[in-house]
Parts: C-alpha cells; sequence; structure tokens
C-alpha cells in the first residue's frame, strides 16, 4: 500500500482538474450584444444562436448590454473569463471605429480579444432627397463644389460609420459638406425623406424600400460589385470615386486567450451556423451578405479596417471631447 | 369602395382563429408587464423578439401590437393605484388618478381610464383606416424648427402642471432640463456631466427617474405615517362611474382623443407629449381648476384617452413609412426585417393583409382589452386592501426588476434609489415632480432640435418665425404664457397695493 498516498493525490488532481478537461461546453453560452434589441447587431446574434446551439450543444443566451456606442457591453467581454462562455456580437464601430475615435475606451479589440468570425456585412447607400438637384455622383460632386459646406449629410451621429463614410467620401473627392448627426439612423432617414436633410450614406437594407417607393433617391453603393437588387446603380468606384468601398459589418469575438481546442470549436461552429442555408437565406432577407471566413482572415481584415478609419478620422479633424 | 373592401380583409385576416389567439395572448401580456411596475412594453418585445421568428408575419405584429397598447392600459392600473407610472405618458394620470384611489374611489379611476382608452382607440383606429397616407404626409412636414416650437409649447404647457407655487414648477422644470443634459451631447459627440461613467454616457433612462421619484418616494413617505402605513385605502366606494361621473367625461374623453391621435402621428416623441397636453388643456377649459391634483376624474379621462390614441396613431408613420416614432415601434420594425418584410411605404401595396389586419386587430384588442379589464379592476382595488407591510416590498422589488430589465444594470437600479431620496426631499419642500418630469422629457429634444435647425439655417434663427407651423406654434405658446402669468403678475400687484 504505499502506493496509497501517491494514488490518493492522483486521484485528487484528477478530480480537481475535471472542471477543465470535461468536454467544453458542459453549460449555457452567453452571447453579449452591446446594442438594445432589434438593431442590427442584436438581429445578428438572434439569427445565429439557434444554429451556434445545435453546433454546441448548449443553449446560447442573447443578453443586450447597451450603452456608450457598445463600449459598455465590449469592456465587460474585455474584462471576462475566457472560458469560452462569454462571446461578443458587435458593429464595426465597436470593433474598428470606437477605438480610433475615442481616448479613454475601456477595451482594445486588438488585445482584449480573441477574434472568431466576422459575420455578415451590408453596404452603404448613397441617398438622396429627392429634390435634390442631382441624379449621380458626378451631379452631386459638382454641386458640392459649387456649394462648399452648405449641402446638409445627415448621419446616425457624431463618429458613427455613416458620419466617417461621408467624411471618407469627402476627403476623396475634395469636397465639404454640413454634417448633422441624429440619434440614430432611423429620424436621419426620416428627416431625408421630409426634405429637412439632403444627403446621406445609410445601410443599403434600411433603405431599400423608400428607394422602391420613389421617397429616396439612390446615387451610388458603397460595395466592391453592383448590388442585384439595384443592378442600374453604379458603385462608387464605377462612379468615379475610389477608396469609397465601405461595408458595415457585425462579427463575432470572445476575451482574449481562449484554449486552443475551445476556439476550433466555436469558430467552426459559428461558421457552420453562418453556412447553413436556412441562416443564410434569412441574413438576405434582413439585407445582410453572410461573410463567415474565420479568424485568421478577421484579424487581417480588422487590422485594415482600424488603419484606415483612424486616417479618416485624423485627416477630417473629427474629435469628440472626451 | 376601396376602404371597405380593405377593412374586409382586414377583418378577414384579424378574426382568424389563430390570429385572434395571438392577439388576445398579446393584449394579456401587455396588460400584465403594464400593471407589474417598471416592466415596460420594450423589454417584453424585445425578449419575445426571437419567439415571432417562427410566427406566420400577421400573427407576430399583431401579437406585439398588442403587447404595447395592453401595456398602456395596464401602466395607468399601477400609476393609479400606487402612484408608479411605468410609462411617460402614464405620468399624468398618477397625479389625479392615485389621489382618486387615495379617496376610495379606485375602481371609478380605474373604469374611466378603461373606458376612454377604449373610446380614443377605437376613434383612432378608424383614423388610422381612413387616413392613415395622408396623416403621414402631414408627420413628414415637421422638420426641426418645427420640433423645437413644439416642445416649447409642451413646456410652456406643463407650467399649466404645476399645482402650487409657480415658482417651485420653473426651478422644477429648469431641474429636469438639467438632468435631461446628462449623457452624450449628439451634435459634438461630448460627454456632458457623466463624470466618466460610462453608464451615464447615454444619460439617464426615463423609468429610472419616474419610479424614483414617484413610487419609491411615495413609499418613503406612506411608511413615515401611521394611518398609511397599515393601509393604503380603508374603504373602497363605487367600483363603476355614476351617471353624474359619465357625463363629467364625455367632453374630455372627446379632447383628449382629439389631442392624442394628432400629437401621436408625429415621430418625435408625440405620443409621450398628448397626455400632458390634453391634461394642461383639461386644466386650462375646467371651470374648477383648483379640483385637479385633488382626485378630478376628467384630470384621469382626458390623459389616458390622449395617450391611447395616440399609441394607436404612432403606427401611422411606422406602417405607411416605416419610420419609428418611439422605441417599440423601432422593435416592430426590427420584427418586420426579421420576417424579411422591407419597412416603408410598399408594405401597404405588398402586404396589404399584414396592414390592413394589423389595423383591424387593433380595435379588436382594445374591445378584448375593455372586456379583460372592467371585470378585474374589483381585484386590482382589492390589491391595495393589502396590509402595506406586504405591498410595499413587493412594489420595490417590481421596481429593482424591471429597472434592471431596461438595460442589465445594477448601476440604474442604485440610480432609481438616488432619484427615491431625492423625490422624498422635494416632498418636504412642497415640490412636485410632474414638472420635472417633462422638463426631463422635453429639455433634451428641445436642444436637439434646436441646435439642428439652427445647424440646417446656418445659424439664421429666422428659421422659426418663417416657416409657417412652426411660427404657429410659437404664437400660440406665447399666448398660453401671457394666460398664465397675467393672473399671477395681477395678484402680486394686488397684494402690493393692500400693503
Amino acid at each position: 500500500m504505499k502506493n496509497l498516498p501517491f494514488l490518493t493525490i492522483a486521484a485528487v488532481a484528477a478530480m480537481l482538474s475535471a472542471p477543465a478537461l470535461a468536454e467544453y461546453p458542459d453549460k449555457a453560452l452567453t452571447m453579449i450584444v452591446p446594442f438594445p434589441p432589434g438593431g442590427a447587431s442584436d438581429t445578428t446574434a438572434r439569427l445565429i444562436a439557434p444554429k451556434l446551439t445545435e453546433a454546441v450543444g448548449q443553449p446560447v443566451v442573447i443578453e443586450n448590454r447597451p450603452g456608450a456606442n457598445g463600449s459598455i457591453g465590449a469592456a465587460q467581454i474585455a474584462q471576462a473569463k475566457p472560458d469560452g462562455y462569454s462571446l461578443l456580437v458587435a458593429s464595426i464601430g465597436v470593433y474598428a471605429i470606437n477605438p480610433v475615435l475615442y481616448k479613454g475606451l475601456k477595451y482594445d479589440p486588438k488585445k482584449n480579444f480573441d477574434l472568431l468570425t466576422v459575420a455578415v456585412r451590408t453596404p452603404n447607400a448613397l441617398v438622396a432627397t429627392p429634390n435634390l438637384p442631382v441624379n449621380t455622383v458626378a451631379e452631386l460632386i459638382a454641386h458640392l463644389k459649387k456649394n462648399p459646406e452648405k449641402v446638409t449629410f445627415a448621419s446616425s451621429g457624431t463618429g458613427s460609420s455613416d458620419h466617417l463614410t461621408a467624411a471618407l467620401f469627402w476627403q476623396q473627392t475634395g469636397t465639404t459638406g454640413l454634417h448633422v448627426p441624429y440619434k440614430g439612423g432611423g429620424p436621419a432617414i426620416t428627416d431625408l425623406i421630409g426634405g429637412h436633410a439632403e444627403v446621406s450614406f445609410q445601410n443599403l437594407g434600411v433603405v431599400t424600400g423608400h428607394i422602391r417607393a420613389g421617397k429616396l433617391k439612390l446615387l451610388a453603393v458603397t460595395s466592391d460589385k453592383r448590388i442585384p437588387a439595384f443592378p442600374e446603380t453604379p458603385t462608387m468606384a464605377e462612379a468615379g470615386v475610389p477608396g469609397v468601398e465601405v461595408y458595415s459589418w457585425q462579427a463575432v469575438a470572445t476575451p482574449a486567450g481562449l484554449p486552443k481546442e475551445v476556439k476550433a470549436k466555436l469558430e467552426s461552429g459559428l461558421t457552420g451556423a453562418l453556412a447553413a442555408p436556412e441562416v443564410k437565406g434569412r441574413f438576405e432577407e434582413a439585407g445582410f451578405e453572410v461573410v463567415g471566413t474565420g479568424s485568421a482572415k478577421f484579424s487581417q481584415f480588422l487590422d485594415a479596417e482600424l488603419g484606415r478609419w483612424k486616417s479618416v478620422v485624423e485627416a477630417g479633424n473629427i474629435t469628440p471631447d472626451q | 369602395m376601396d376602404i371597405l373592401a380593405n377593412l374586409a380583409l382586414g377583418f378577414q385576416t384579424a378574426l382568424g382563429l389563430s390570429n385572434l389567439a395571438y392577439c388576445l395572448l398579446g393584449v394579456f401580456l401587455g396588460t400584465a408587464i403594464g400593471v407589474l411596475p417598471g416592466l415596460g412594453p420594450v423589454a417584453t418585445i424585445a425578449m419575445l423578439l426571437p419567439v415571432t421568428i417562427g410566427l406566420p408575419p400577421e400573427s407576430a405584429l399583431i401579437m406585439l401590437a398588442g403587447i404595447y397598447y395592453g401595456a398602456q392600459y395596464g401602466g395607468s392600473t399601477t400609476a393609479i393605484l400606487v402612484n408608479l407610472p411605468g410609462e411617460s405618458s402614464s405620468v399624468v394620470t398618477a397625479l389625479d388618478g392615485y389621489q382618486m384611489a387615495r379617496q376610495g374611489k379606485a375602481g371609478t379611476a380605474l373604469a374611466t381610464a378603461a373606458l376612454g382608452s377604449f373610446f380614443a382607440g377605437t376613434v383612432a383606429t378608424v383614423l388610422l383606416a381612413l387616413f392613415a397616407p395622408p396623416l403621414a404626409d402631414l408627420a413628414l412636414k415637421f422638420g426641426p424648427a418645427e420640433y423645437f416650437s413644439l416642445m416649447v409649447l409642451g413646456l410652456v404647457a406643463s407650467i399649466v402642471l404645476a399645482q402650487g407655487s409657480l415658482l417651485h414648477a420653473l426651478a422644477l422644470i429648469v431641474l429636469g432640463l438639467l438632468l435631461g443634459l446628462i449623457g452624450t451631447d449628439v451634435n459634438s459627440g461630448t460627454a456632458r456631466y457623466t463624470f466618466d461613467l460610462p453608464q451615464l454616457s447615454d444619460g439617464i433612462g426615463f423609468v429610472i427617474v419616474a419610479m424614483g421619484m414617484f413610487g419609491m418616494a411615495e413609499i418613503i413617505a406612506n411608511l413615515e405615517n401611521e394611518a398609511t402605513r397599515t393601509t393604503m385605502v380603508k374603504s373602497v366606494t363605487g367600483l363603476l362611474p355614476s351617471r353624474a361621473d359619465l357625463k363629467r367625461i364625455v367632453a374630455p374623453v372627446l379632447r383628449g382623443t382629439a389631442l392624442g391621435s394628432l400629437l401621436g402621428i408625429l415621430p418625435g416623441g408625440g405620443a409621450m407629449l398628448a397626455s400632458f397636453a390634453a391634461y394642461s388643456m383639461e386644466k386650462k377649459v375646467s371651470r374648477h381648476p383648483e379640483e385637479f391634483g385633488k382626485g378630478a376624474i376628467q384630470g384621469v379621462a382626458a390623459p389616458e384617452a390622449a395617450n391611447n390614441a395616440g399609441a394607436q396613431t404612432s403606427f401611422i408613420p411606422m406602417l405607411t413609412l416605416g419610420i419609428p416614432s418611439n422605441p417599440v415601434m423601432a422593435l416592430m420594425i426590427g420584427a418586420m426585417i426579421i420576417q424579411g418584410i422591407q419597412p416603408g411605404p410598399s408594405v401597404m401595396t405588398d402586404q396589404p393583409a399584414l396592414f390592413w389586419g394589423v389595423i383591424v386587430s387593433m380595435w379588436v384588442g382594445n374591445l378584448f382589452l375593455l372586456v379583460l379589464n372592467l371585470p378585474l379592476i374589483g381585484l386590482w382595488v382589492r390589491m391595495i386592501a393589502v396590509p402595506y407591510h406586504q405591498l410595499y416590498p413587493a412594489i420595490l422589488v417590481f421596481c429593482a426588476i424591471g429597472v434592471f430589465s431596461l438595460n442589465n444594470s445594477v448601476f440604474d437600479i442604485f440610480l432609481m434609489a438616488g432619484f427615491g431620496v431625492l423625490g422624498y426631499v422635494f416632498r418636504k419642500l412642497d415640490c412636485e415632480p410632474a414638472p420635472m418630469l417633462l422638463g426631463f422629457i422635453l429639455g433634451p429634444m428641445m436642444e436637439e432640435n434646436l441646435r439642428r435647425a439652427l445647424l440646417i439655417s446656418k445659424g439664421d434663427p429666422m428659421v422659426f418665425a418663417s416657416r409657417p407651423i412652426s411660427a404657429v406654434m410659437l404664437v400660440m405658446a406665447l399666448a398660453l404664457l401671457v394666460t398664465v402669468l397675467a393672473p399671477a403678475v395681477r395678484r402680486k400687484r394686488e397684494e402690493a397695493f393692500q400693503e
């Protein structure tokens, strides 16, 4: 019985380490959406969750933690344990814009997150109120040059992705406009339709109905190729403005430092969920294009986005005082 | 006639067995969450959003709409019984409704609210069916300048809300305005009065302030007093309004319905203004304005009618233009997108069954609510006869759960507690919280639209006078201000002469 103490220790050690060795996941996963329900990030999370539940064999609970342009929920994930039970589903704003815009941010997307995959993307549409006397991008540029800093560009808020897209557009075309921020895209679109504001870059899916009904004029799309729903409408590059290829995107991340096999399991679960035909179909109906290209591509893409928006913010001198 | 064919299609959709069931489920859920303080339709609809993916679009929207207007009914129940307005629109209902409850007339107040709401809901639904597209175009005429002037009118009208000292009311409105400024400035993105707390960067939620200032302060004050500490109400008289009561509420309900239907169409918080505006108007036209705030039945009937009418007509911009007029409508649009329906003007032509089905279901839902609520009044009234030491912990717990459910944030619960203490202090100082709350709601919207209007006009203030709708509202505000101030000035002068 010489070995007894050793065996006991081994047994105890085995018991102690059992939770770590137990098959991941053994409890529900939480998906933090740092925005209120009903928005794009929320819709993305809710469309993915059922398939991810099937893939990992545990329920996926969605929790909305809105506030401070998504920073509150993102900071919560940055501080959470990297055990694979906390996920973040958030937008271009949280991953690529807040970090170049705000100084006192409580998270760093490169340091604090393990990036899993970009989920979906949707291009912006350059839309104008029907009474604006321009019908093409070239005419808009001429109009802007004739009326410097006069034409109103509605956005869903200072530092929002549509605000920065407008800033990028001005920088690429050497024009200026008057930025008019709103509290979210809804009121901005309302004032465009009512003719109180003149031009805006809005997510294509949100304004499709208004364009079809003739309430808004579509000048161009910011995608890399034409959109099947509007085959007549040129892309920005085709309209003579290169470098304004912009998508609003949604992506999934976890706290940094996931165990390798957990990360692999989550990544394959997510890309699998996104590739499922019924999920894909739902996203297309909602105006999103499924990306689902995995962790490595996301990391490269995020670098490119961070670099690009940083230079737009610096060139446009966009500084919300924090 | 087109409209008849459309309505027939609507009835066909809404009266289908499963849609009837979803409508009933919706209004039942709505009533239940409306009654529970703090739990609002926004949180509930958000939670149910994923469930609706599996439903046909008509059923989904019918149920969600039912939750929304059901909550308007339920919300007035807690406002009347325990002075807890869970929705901004029930703040004014609490003013006279709660006083009626204290006098043992809770049943009458509840029945008045239900009948007024039903009538208003019916009228607004007919309006919606007949005039939705032209009304939506009217809403689009409202730009930043018009909203600013509307808010000015609302703020001036709010002075009428004050029951006591005019000076107190003014001070509280200004305090409300200041509290409303907390958070990120829309124009510059600058954080104001946030003390580097990220939880404050989006401002303070209305529900937090309302439940603290009204509900929690009320509880603290009740605990202070031996009589109210044991049971709130000694005897309950008259469950249903008498013939004389009914006579007194006819005109207020009609006026409230008209005002609410009109303001509800405006996508910038119009429905919220409706109940405040209706109350102010009743107090102005009443021959006994001194009864208001002490249990005037008109003070319950008019705002209740106005807020329900406004709740119905706020669907007009959502259904006809795809424009959300409040957070609930934004969620409904989210539900439509999940269903693959492109919100916008095309919904009416592409999805007639959905459009007309939802409209008809609103009337059906209102009928359900009346049938559901009238018999329940007896039950609700018995609730306030529960010994207070059992009632108030329950109220506090529900308040805390409700506030937490808004943002999943514990910080908000502490904030509510802070406002409870503040509300108690104000009570001791004879300061009423209603004007403060109106300042709190209107202030930020007013600032946002003022600055946006001036930004678009390149700093020219004449934009407010040169746009006709805006000019008319400013003139009305000025006239109202004169009529409010004139008696006060005269009294001051009389006092001066006497000395």
